[in-house]
């Protein structure tokens, strides 16, 4: 079942040398399934990301031929419509916690409200997710105000405020780039298991192209505001792409290998 | 090679082309905000006002004229604003007297921005004794109101507008160390300090080539925004006999003079107060304007 | 004799016991790397060996000199830094060329020109990056320019603290190329902190794993190929770095 229609997606920024087009025509179908996003920095990954849940940040501009989840119209979705798709239906984590949480409200409260459940029920959800995070001392947590948490403690806190309103699309970009290795391989687990066992769709937007090839079913290799490559995650080393080939080739490995490294030539065309 | 090119190029071939391009950077994005090219415009008619007072001024704004038929007279074509109660052209005064405004404008940010700079900045980066020293004193002269404490001043040294300028520089700095002290404390432990540090800089070196930069624009910004009420202290202090004493055209002490006849000869009164008005608000909209292009977090 | 020697090293934060009891001792023209998560006190080694960290208690000696609270002239010219976000470790206010120029300028070097064009060169960025200011830069290029800074005192030992990891991979690539082929040029020491057992594996052939402040283990780089971790920490985070493996699943 297709839960998330993008076709010909465009994203613009204005600029004083005229528009920038930072998407350009992304089409992807989801449905209840991990799909990565991968790309270097500037490829309009986040953007993209962005504008599936209207937060293309102004002044930029985001276009599509169709944009359509779960039979909603996301392009000619009014405030009201919006307001109960967020949230509620489609969540999204980001990388920096920072911007994300509410700085004057606990923890607790922010999870509660994110529940939209009778407060004792949410109260014992709010907790459970706590725990499921793998936050040591929740009751702590659950107290704190955003600032007196560490980034990784912040950032796990975010994703189970996100996870609360358990939403039938989670957007992650890069939810897992501040944590630890150990701790984002349970953060991890946790996504795992939402997709699992409840069927939530996920985009997992990330640079990790080792981590988005172990942990997603399919990924969309973006470059310059296009995807350049589409390919099961499984099928990442038969990759395709010159973009894709360099991407993989340059990552040091534990084994070692070559020295110096690899290093990316890119190529004019890539971007047309 | 156009010369916009060559100040805009990525690739700047001396320092001083990084730096004029940089500057003419600044000026396009500052050029953008209408409403701080109008603040610009005031300002630099006041400043052109006082440079050519000497040759546009129609009269003598010290010898009236004759005190029998040219005394209150209302605005005319022969006298604009109207003349006061000595005979005297109002709008001469008015303009002689941007001269006294642009001095106490110009003295006191010269005597209040290095004073608050050099306090805030070496309080924040120090931090310890010295910031507590520093910041309780700043808290004492924060704690008396601008206008009471420059009058305790004026009371010891005299009144005259150069006291009057010195009373007001001397109150207006601890808002500057405050502000300078706060970006200080975001910027001191970041990692290029530290490389400067690591590079054997000496804290006077860090202090003044790395910190003071940074807390600069936004100081200026702040003591743009405060010029129109330093003019206003500077007008209050006149009107109260303190600051500029007469025939001097201190737009405060005009209007002082002109409040005996506000009911039957309003010009006197209301045109240095026209005048008071236009430059504060010109300050103002010039001080938003920088802001929007020198302060980068309250960049969009 | 060790170049750096590190032995029984304590800093404090007030009641933060950052680092707690870590010896280290790396050979002339060696790179030593230290892995760890965060948290785990292993930047704040680094900091504490160029002073911006305080030294609690132990002692550390740098090319035979013993260091106390203050470091000398001569400490800078022989150890520099290189910091993890080259976004914050430029001044936003300076070009590239008065960031090159002023530790010239301290030590008092006389032929600060030709310095700065043959810094600019070495690190690939050549003479017309010279008078861009950073905000004109990449992430990668901005990199380079802390790497000529930190390199155009001529220093014998370079800390690097997480050098790549705000870097896109590709430009990661470029970067540790460079550091490579500058530490075999000069000869240089570097330890390197990174939480990337990868990246610490390309570039170091000893390291020291570290947890909540305590060093847990060394391991040679041929140790570390070969999985002969003796810790379950270093064994966690060695299955870790392999990417997501499925619950049931086991390494």
């Amino acid at each position: 079942m297709t839960l998330l229609h993008v076709d010909n997606l465009r994203v613009t920024f204005p600029t004083r040398q005229g528009p920038a087009e930072v998407v350009r025509g992304v089409s992807f179908a989801l449905g209840r399934e991990r799909l990565g996003i991968v790309g270097e920095s500037g490829s309009g990954k986040s953007q993209t990301g962005r504008a599936i849940l209207g937060l293309t940040p102004p002044p930029g501009r985001a276009t599509a031929d169709r944009l359509s989840f779960d039979g909603i119209d996301l392009c000619r979705a009014t405030p009201r419509q919006w307001r109960q798709l967020r949230g509620a239906r489609i969540s999204m984590v980001m990388q920096d916690p920072k911007f994300s949480l509410n700085p004057v409200m606990t923890i607790g409260r922010q999870l509660i409200e994110a529940a939209r459940a009778p407060r004792a029920e949410a109260h014992d959800r709010a907790m459970a997710m706590l725990d499921a995070v793998q936050i040591r001392d929740p009751a702590r947590v659950f107290a704190a105000y955003p600032h007196e948490l560490s980034g990784g403690m912040g950032q796990r806190a975010m994703i189970a405020m996100m996870l609360m309103a358990e939403p039938d699309l989670l957007i992650a970009d890069e939810p897992t780039s501040a944590l630890d290795v150990t701790v984002q391989i349970e953060v991890l687990r946790i996504l795992d298991r939402l997709v699992e066992d409840r069927g939530m769709g996920l985009i997992f937007i990330s640079h990790d192209l080792r981590l988005v090839g172990s942990f997603c079913d399919r990924v969309l290799v973006m470059y310059a505001g296009r995807v350049v490559e589409e390919l099961a995650a499984a099928d990442l080393a038969q990759a395709r792409h010159p973009y894709t080939q360099g991407l993989l080739n340059c990552l040091p490995r534990i084994e070692g290998g070559r020295r110096p490294l690899p290093t990316l030539q890119r190529e004019a065309g890539w971007a047309l | 090679m156009t010369r916009s090119e060559w100040l805009l190029t990525e690739h700047p071939r001396s320092r001083r082309q990084a730096r004029l391009g940089q500057a003419w950077r600044t000026w396009l994005a500052f050029k953008e905000n209408r409403l701080a090219m109008l603040g610009l415009a005031i300002v630099l008619t006041l400043l052109a006002l006082a440079v050519l007072a000497p040759w546009i001024a129609p009269h003598n704004p010290l010898t009236g004229g004759d005190l029998r038929t040219e005394r209150l007279l209302p605005p005319s074509w022969a006298h604009p604003m109207g003349t006061d109660d000595l005979a005297r052209d109002i709008l001469s005064r008015v303009i002689w007297g941007s001269q006294l405004t642009l001095m106490v404008v110009a003295l006191v940010a010269l005597i209040a921005t290095p004073i608050g700079l050099a306090i805030g900045t070496t309080a924040g980066y120090f931090g310890g004794w010295i910031d507590t020293v520093l910041m309780r004193v700043t808290d004492i002269f924060l704690a008396f109101p601008r206008l009471i404490l420059a009058l305790a001043f004026v009371a010891a040294l005299g009144p005259g507008i150069e006291n009057a300028i010195i009373a007001i520089a001397l109150t207006s700095w601890p808002p500057y160390a405050r502000l300078a002290r706060a970006e200080t404390l975001t910027i001191r432990n970041s990692d290029f300090i530290s490389a400067a540090r690591l590079q054997g800089a000496s804290h006077l070196r860090i202090l003044w080539g790395h910190v003071t930069p940074l807390c600069l624009s936004s100081v200026i910004v702040r003591v743009t925004l405060d010029m129109a009420g330093i003019i206003l202290t500077a007008a209050g202090l006149g009107f109260l006999g303190l600051g500029a004493q007469p025939p001097q055209p201190e737009w405060g002490a005009m209007i002082a003079g002109g409040r005996r006849f506000i009911i039957d000869h309003w010009w006197v009164a209301t045109m240095p107060g026209l005048a008071i008005f236009a430059v504060s608000l010109g300050f103002n909209l010039l001080g938003d304007g920088l802001r929007d292009v020198l302060d980068p977090k309250a960049r969009k | 004799m060790a170049l750096i020697d590190i032995r029984d090293l304590h800093v404090s934060f007030g009641e933060v016991q950052a680092v707690r009891g870590v010896s280290a001792a790396v050979a002339e023209g060696e790179s030593y790397g230290i892995v760890g998560e965060s948290g785990s006190g292993k930047s704040t080694v680094l900091r504490a060996l160029c002073g911006l960290a305080p030294i609690t208690a132990g002692a550390v000696t740098v090319v035979n000199e013993p260091l106390g609270r203050r470091r000398s002239a001569a400490f800078h010219r022989r150890v520099q830094m290189v910091f993890q976000d080259p976004y914050a470790s430029l001044h936003p206010r300076h070009t590239i060329d008065r960031v090159l120029s002023e530790p010239l300028a301290i030590h008092g070097f006389a032929d600060r020109e030709s310095r700065i064009l043959q810094a600019l060169d070495e690190v690939g960025l050549g003479a017309g990056f010279r008078f861009r200011y950073p905000h004109q830069l990449s992430g990668g290029q901005r990199q380079r320019v802390a790497i000529a800074r930190a390199l155009i005192l001529e220093p014998r030992v370079l800390l690097l603290d997480e050098p790549t990891s705000a870097l896109d991979a590709s430009i990661q690539a470029e970067v540790l190329n460079l550091l490579d082929r500058l530490r075999s040029e000069r000869g240089l020491t570097y330890i390197l902190v990174s939480h990337d057992l990868a990246v610490v594996a390309h570039m170091c052939e000893r390291l020291l794993v570290m947890q909540h402040g305590r060093a847990v283990e060394e391991l040679t780089r041929d140790s570390l190929r070969a999985r002969s971790a003796a810790e379950a920490y270093t064994r966690a985070l060695l299955s870790a770095s392999e990417g997501y493996t499925p619950a049931g699943a086991t390494p």
